[in-house]
């Protein structure tokens, strides 16, 4: 019944500001897809898959193609498997505040870093003069790379978001509809079985997803540790585009990478989607004490998580070593070398950014905070349609983002090849779909007669999105531009096509400093870039609790996707 | 009916439709039209989805009709927004802004029309003693109990001296005794003020306390518009009688319709009545409203004769369920502890006077 605002035709800032966002999500988000499209599909005009047969008939690319998805159905797998894991465990066995928080924080930290940071390590650990490879077992001419490393780094990068999809899923199993299975007779075990995990199965499909999708865009991971032997479809199309300078070919490799997603997804939609698992409704019992998880089971879960932390600890510590010494490997005298060369010829790397991030998190946090707002308050044509096409950037594989980005805008009038402009455009519509999530999320808790009441008193809508919207969106905006910062400083995949001689960005510098096997700075500029995420995120956690002390609204996480 | 007595709200026609998922388009308001007079507080009363709130959201310009018209005064504010017609409203949720002091919720009305910060200060504090909060300025809306809250609605929503006063159910979320305090504050302040104001509520005890007129809506139409009296003794709808206090319905035959009232066939026992919702003539099929305080209820006597089926004892009175032909009668007894125990089972004789029974048109 709340119709909370009439047609926009009375509202002049209403149409004013769709009218501004519509635009930008023309340029940003639909013309370069349209430009990508159109020298994917098409031969001087006409629909022609001539091109697109000739590059997808190449051993290679199909070679290319079969690794990236069974790098993806694996690394699915595998990250759902640990993910469940750490959630079961979190939800189950019955934990303290303490390991909670510990649970929390080793998950947050592959989240948070860059997204090679595991890669890195692995090579200081597995390489060919690495810390287990060759100093534990005397393995000579050890290599890291191929399907095994590739697949055990991004699993320990991408689980965590399993682990985020199947928590509250679990947790929201009612415990009696537990206790009902075990005062009805059955075995620990067999509530596991018959109970919680098939209440569990719309999270796992979900889980599953998302890790197959992120897997599938992955760049930096198999840049590192792919190897010459396991190329995949994204690393493919980047030597495509910057090696052979074939747009063309890399614009049908990067859309290659759509088919087994879209493919999954609609999968997924069907399985789940038919069995109608309607989770829990109603009021969920008072929490019993939880006695499906036997003590020596407890244990074993335990166990299985702290090794999987250890596991994570031991490759940060690594990578923080490697920063520290002169090489690692050969010369473990301590420096500060490294960090003296990432802050002297490195420092326009930090400089442009912190900067670009510095620049795209505050636009990136209104961007979301104002289509969030328009999409869940405001009545106007194509507002559905808004909602979706914000949407398109962050769903769409990095890499098929920024060769669409170097297409489209390498020409006049949109020459914005080689700015500032086009890195910080990128960031912003690629990731502030959190921001606006975040924004959807916590409007849908905030009663609309709250805006009715300012408007009754005589303000119009302009004053009561500054006067009282806003204010209480704050959190959400906070949530928005963080996730903004974290991703401008730790992204790759699609800015790599986009970084110049004028801006170039410090993950970029990273792969640089691998291929070049100047693996101090490397594990100087990513232990840097750690340290400002958290630096960041500490900030932003603080900030949203003083926030929080008000209204009681709050945004459960800032790391939705 | 031509009437030169001045307005403060007028609805014309007024419809709105809202798109519903299964059914398709659905009337939630059906050519309603309605006056209220200045000073007046006229409520809406209704069941839930009968289409009062969202009457009073169009007056407040929440909601736009899709046809129809609206006046406040003179002005026809039918296409005007909400922020430009100068109306105080009571949000059924408070809608207090929650990032804002009890100060500063007051003074939003205020600060939106540029008012001076002494001219702003002098005003809150002069609402904010009305409605018994002094001293509140500093204090955050989520740390006022309920009635506070409402308080808080209240004076934010009197402050900029609106043309007319609309509530939403605005006593809905308080607990049973707080709610009978409010209203009293409500009808108090209203009438203090001299402001003309629409209070929607589903409750008709409420309506029946704070209102000067009641309107009666049931599936987005005014039923019926009177004074509490008229709409409890005169109902012109069964369910008008059914929806304002208890009623017992009962289908009988006109025997005669001369003289001193109207006679009444009832399973094959006489009653008489004084009025009815219009004139009946002999042989006509009505229903008889008889509400449970005017039934006479006893061990001997003239009238109609029945069985006790049960009994419970309230207190300050005795209610009975008593079976007569093949209905089942409720009838309030307040004997003032002086009338006899009736058991259930015992045959007793229900007296009714004339003036205790209403005519209603048709009955099956």
């Amino acid at each position: 019944m709340t119709e909370a605002v009439r047609r926009p035709g009375r509202d002049p800032a209403l149409w004013a500001t769709v009218l501004v966002l519509w635009a930008l999500l023309g340029l940003f988000v639909l013309f370069p897809l349209a430009r990508l499209s159109w020298l994917a599909f098409f031969e001087g005009g006409r629909l022609s898959l001539d091109h697109v047969w000739s590059i997808l008939g190449d051993p290679n690319h199909r070679q290319a193609f079969a690794n990236s998805v069974l790098l993806a159905a694996l690394v699915g797998a595998g990250g759902t498997a640990l993910g469940f894991l750490f959630a079961y465990t979190a939800a189950r066995a019955g934990l303290g505040r303490g390991w909670l928080a510990a649970l929390d924080a080793t998950t947050l930290l592959p989240l948070v870093s860059p997204p090679f940071t595991t890669a890195i390590a692995m090579i200081f650990s597995f390489g060919p003069r690495g810390l287990i490879t060759y100093h534990l077992l005397g393995l000579k001419g050890a290599t890291a790379y191929g399907l095994p490393s590739t697949l055990f780094a991004e699993t320990l990068t991408y689980f965590p978001i399993a682990y985020l999809t199947l928590r509250p899923i679990l947790a929201a199993i009612d415990p009696n509809v537990e206790d009902m299975a075990f005062s009805l007779g059955s075995s620990r075990w067999r509530v596991f079985r018959t109970v919680t995990l098939p209440l569990a199965v719309p999270g796992f499909a979900n889980a599953f997803l998302l890790l197959f999708a992120a897997s599938l865009a992955d760049f930096a991971t198999p840049l590192i540790l792919a190897g010459n032997s396991f190329p995949v479809l994204p690393t493919q199309a980047y030597l495509q585009v910057t090696g052979l300078l074939d747009f063309k070919g890399g614009a049908v490799l990067s859309f290659a990478l759509l088919v087994p997603a879209a493919a999954i997804y609609f999968l997924q939609r069907y399985w789940v989607g038919r069995g109608a698992y309607v989770t829990v409704t109603g009021k969920a019992g008072p929490a019993t004490l939880i006695k499906s998880v036997a003590p020596w089971a407890r244990w074993l879960l335990l166990a299985a998580c702290a090794a999987v932390a250890v596991v994570i600890a031991y490759l940060y510590a690594l990578l923080l070593y490697a920063s520290v010494v002169m090489a690692f490997g050969a010369n473990h005298a301590l420096t500060w070398r490294h960090y003296h060369v990432i802050f002297t010829e490195g420092l326009k790397a930090i400089h442009d950014t912190l900067i670009i991030a510095g620049i795209g998190m505050p636009l990136g946090g209104l961007f979301g905070v104002l289509v969030g707002y328009l999409v869940a308050r405001r009545r106007f044509p194509g507002r559905r349609a808004m909602e979706m096409v914000s949407m398109i950037n962050y769903a769409l594989p990095g890499t098929i983002v920024g060769i669409a980005y170097l297409i489209a805008f390498n020409d006049p009038p949109l020459a914005l090849t080689g700015t500032a402009l086009i890195i910080i455009a990128c960031y912003v519509f690629r990731y502030s779909p959190t921001g606006i999530r975040a924004t959807v999320a916590l409007l849908q808790q905030i009663d609309p007669s709250i805006e009715e009441a300012s408007q009754g008193l005589g303000a119009r809508s302009g004053l009561t999105f500054r006067r009282v919207t806003l204010p209480l969106i704050v959190p959400a905006f906070f949530a928005g531009l963080g996730v903004v910062f974290i991703r401008s400083m730790t992204a790759i995949s699609a800015t790599i096509f986009l970084v110049s001689i004028n801006w170039t960005l410090i993950t970029v510098r990273i792969l640089e400093n691998m291929t070049e096997l100047s693996l101090g700075p490397a594990a100087a500029f990513s232990v840097l870039v750690v340290a400002i995420v958290f630096a960041v995120m500490a900030g932003i956690s603080w900030a949203l609790r003083r926030l929080e002390t008000g209204g009681g609204l709050r945004v459960t996480s800032i790391l939705g996707g | 009916m031509a009437d030169s007595r001045p307005v403060a709200i007028r609805l014309e026609g007024v419809s709105k439709r809202f798109d519903h998922g299964i059914k398709g388009e659905v009337y939630a308001v059906r050519g309603v039209s309605l006056i209220v007079r200045p000073g007046e507080l006229l409520t809406l009363l209704g069941p839930s989805g009968c289409g009062k709130t969202t009457t009073l959201r169009m007056i407040a310009g929440f909601q736009e009709p899709d046809a129809g018209r609206v006046w406040i005064g003179a002005q026809d504010v039918t296409r005007l927004m909400a922020n430009q017609r100068n109306i105080g409203f009571v949000f059924q949720s408070y809608a207090l802004f929650p990032h804002l002091t009890v100060f500063e919720n007051v003074a939003y009305g205020l600060r939106v029309q540029r008012h001076a910060d002494a001219e702003i200060a002098h005003a809150v504090g002069e609402v904010l003693d009305l409605v018994g909060l002094a001293g509140y300025d500093r204090q955050m809306p989520h740390q006022l109990s309920g009635g506070e809250q409402q308080r808080v609605a209240l004076a934010r929503a009197i402050v900029i001296r609106p043309r007319v006063l609309l509530f939403d159910e605005p006593l809905s979320n308080l607990d049973a005794r707080l709610r009978v305090q409010m209203r009293g504050e409500i009808q108090r302040l209203q009438k203090a003020l001299g402001i003309t104001a629409v209070y929607v509520t589903h409750d008709q005890e409420e309506a029946m306390a704070i209102s000067d007129r009641i309107a009666v809506m049931h599936q987005g139409v005014i039923v019926q518009e009177g004074s509490a009296e008229t709409l409890y003794h005169r109902p012109a709808s069964e369910f008008v009688a059914q929806f304002i206090g208890r009623t017992n319905l009962l289908r009988g035959r006109v025997t005669a319709a001369a003289g001193a009232g109207i006679e009444v066939e009832v399973h094959g026992q006489k009653l008489r009545a004084a009025g009815g919702a219009s004139g009946f003539a002999v042989g006509a099929s009505v229903t008889l409203v008889l509400r449970p305080e005017s039934i006479a209820i006893s061990a001997g006597g003239r009238g109609l004769s029945g069985t006790v089926v049960s009994r419970t004892f309230l207190g300050e009175k005795v209610e009975y369920q008593v079976r007569v032909g093949g209905e089942t009668l409720q009838v309030t007894d307040y004997g003032a502890g002086g009338s006899r125990v009736l058991a259930p089972g015992e045959t007793v004789t229900l007296e009714v006077p004339s003036t205790g029974v209403w005519i209603l048109e048709g009955g099956a």
